[in-house]
């Protein structure tokens, strides 16, 4: 293993801002060898990487003569927003993931998504993991931008996801680490997990299986153990169904996150503690799955409470 | 003059938030019309005033209802949220508003939001969006006009600002206020103001007698103020970026729309532990100053300076 700082600049007082990545390489020499490049941490509030990135740097230090492909890890991309709560890059209060691909003259933040991109570049295949929020949980799943999906679909079943979730191209998305690394030929996947600030154990050990099963199906590790890669349901094959917050309130969910659930299901109530009242009572639009649940319970007029896979057509 | 509600949001522990606009309505049906949005952000402190002292003057001090002849529309503060607290962007996720058009009526709560100022501003034949830059800098105002293919270049002229900044457009660019805005058939334009937590009377009165002679020169108003300035165009190609070699306590010893000429020194950086003067700005080229740093400490490798070069 290898640390490379990838980008470093020298912050007012005293201290190095710094982006390293760890590089896993063959103990031998072997001919042509594939590239696979995982990020974490381009949200600093997004810590559910950090976890399932450890976990992979553990197995493959354990696991060297595995190793037949390169393996490069960038565990904190928005270092100095993760060491300060701190979704987009400090001060400068940008989205880093709506900055690329950056340049070279751009300011700081611009500067950091241009160094990853030049370095992740020429990569067979790149991992972005994300946590969602702080506001929302979400199941282990993978988002793609349908223009890329040809490439990229094969890839995503291999990652022991839950959820794979075709999007249509959206302008202003083509300012993200995956538009820009898909458009530079690296076949690149959208990974959320979790939720912000926090660590889901049991999601970084599934994805930990899911990346070992899709880099020795790509024959960049070779290992005798069995990696388990579940069968995702499509977004393709049902419909996503929104429920946003009709009112401002606390949100208080009566159901778990992932649980299965038929139409007019209670989802949650808004509650208002200082009368006492339940100002409204969220019901299912739809039978599926509660993918995504409400986890920040303060919400307001339109914030996002669940969104549910199902059937467009399911009778209940 | 009537007060209009645009949107209200409820908060479990917040008073309501309440968008409101100001409306005048012209006494000529077939005169233009032009809707002023003031802050989107809660640090858009100059858009705050600037549009609010429109409202006074539109009330208070133009002579006789028949000199507004188009309908105008101010909406000083979007955000108030943010402006009470001083936060940048939404208090609760930190979305930007301006990140959010055309809006959706069933989405997050920006999303909401967007789409209910939106729907008040269709229709308006021009377009005033006060804001500032994006980075940590301050400038002279200037008219921020994206090359949508939808952008009227000319137009921009009448503001009689010094500077018209003609920005290559970006995929960010298309949730933004001006370029939907234009998209749907308003002559609308961004007025970049200087980024400062106190009022800057100068800059505030140039920016509002550029909005007054838009507003005359388009016939809205009946008002005339003494022409500004004959605007120049520029692109990225007419400005020296000026970047910091290195980090530390920043000094602009030049200001802010200063003429400078070349091998000028503009600034320096000190050490920010032992004081040692670590780096002298000298200007590239002549010019004038349109954009500097605004904080003291700087990052390495941080933009600096901002010149628009001069001379043939």
């Amino acid at each position: 293993m290898q640390i490379t700082e990838i980008f470093s600049s020298q912050l007012p007082v005293g201290e190095t801002l710094s982006i390293k990545r760890s590089r896993f390489e063959p103990t031998k020499k072997y001919d042509s060898l594939k590239r696979i490049s995982i990020v974490s941490g381009i949200h600093g509030d997004e810590l559910e990487g950090q976890y399932a990135i450890y976990l992979l740097s553990s197995w493959l230090n354990k696991n060297k003569d595995a190793i037949r492909g390169i393996i490069d890890i960038y565990p904190a991309v928005n270092s100095l927003g993760i060491d300060s709560i701190t979704r987009g890059f400090p001060l400068y209060e940008v989205d880093l993931n709506r900055a690329f691909p950056g340049a070279e003259h751009e300011y700081l933040p611009g500067q950091v998504v241009h160094a990853l991109a030049q370095d992740v570049k020429g990569s067979d295949i790149a991992i972005d993991i994300h946590s969602s929020n702080i506001f929302l949980r979400e199941i282990p799943q993978i988002r793609i931008n349908k223009e890329y999906s040809n490439f990229t679909l094969p890839l995503a079943k291999e990652l022991n996801c839950d959820f794979i979730w075709i999007h249509d191209a959206v302008t202003v998305l083509e300012a993200t680490f995956s538009h820009t690394m898909n458009s530079m030929g690296t076949r690149t996947l959208v990974v959320e997990m979790g939720v912000g600030m926090r660590l889901t154990k049991e999601y970084g050990v599934q994805l930990l299986s899911g990346m070992l099963n899709l880099m020795q199906k790509e024959g960049i590790i070779q290992s005798r153990e069995h990696f388990e890669a579940r069968e995702p349901f499509l977004s393709e094959v049902g419909e996503v169904f929104y429920l946003n917050s009709p009112t401002s309130g606390l949100f208080v969910p009566a159901l778990d996150h992932c649980a299965v659930i038929k139409k007019n299901d209670v989802i949650g109530t808004i509650v208002e503690p200082l009368t006492g009242e339940v100002l409204d009572t969220l019901y299912a639009p739809n039978g599926g799955i509660l993918f995504t649940l409400r986890e920040y319970p303060i919400v307001y007029e339109g914030s996002l409470l669940a969104r549910i896979f199902g059937e467009t057509d399911e009778k209940n | 003059m009537k007060k209009i509600e645009i949107a209200k949001i409820t908060s479990l522990n917040r008073a309501p938030l309440i968008i409101e606009g100001y409306l005048f309505e012209g006494c000529d049906p077939e005169a233009p019309s032009i809707a002023v949005v003031g802050a989107m952000e809660g640090k858009n402190i100059l858009p705050l005033y600037t549009a609010s002292k429109l409202v006074d003057f539109l009330k208070n001090n133009i002579s006789g209802k028949e000199s507004i002849k188009g309908d105008i529309l101010v909406i000083p503060s979007i955000n108030h949220y943010a402006l009470n607290i001083n936060e940048r962007f939404w208090p609760l996720d930190k979305t930007d508003i301006n990140m959010m058009f055309p809006g959706y009526a069933l989405g997050e709560t920006t999303q909401r939001i967007a789409k209910k100022v939106f729907d008040v501003l269709q229709n308006y034949t021009h377009g005033i969006i006060l804001e500032n830059r994006e980075d940590l800098s301050s400038c002279i105002p200037y008219v921020k006009l994206f090359q949508s293919g939808f952008e009227d270049l000319q137009g921009a002229k009448l503001f009689g600002f010094k500077l018209i900044h003609h920005k290559e457009l970006t995929p960010i660019n298309t949730v933004s206020l001006q370029y939907n805005w234009q998209l749907w058939g308003t002559k609308a334009y961004s007025i970049v103001c200087p980024n400062e937590n106190q009022i800057d009377i100068n800059s505030s009165h140039e920016i509002f007698e550029g909005i007054i002679q838009y507003l005359n020169k388009n016939r809205i108003i009946d008002y005339k103020v003494l022409n500004g300035f004959e605007s120049t165009i520029t692109t990225k190609e007419d400005v020296e970026i000026i970047k910091t070699p290195k980090s530390g306590i920043f000094i602009a010893t030049k200001q802010i729309g200063s003429y400078v000429i070349k091998d000028e020194m503009i600034g320096k950086i000190v050490h920010s532990l032992n004081g040692e003067v670590i780096h002298r700005f000298f200007a590239p080229s002549n010019g004038m100053i349109v954009c500097g740093y605004k904080n003291a400490l700087i990052f390495e490798d941080a933009v600096a300076f901002r010149i628009v070069k001069s001379g043939s």
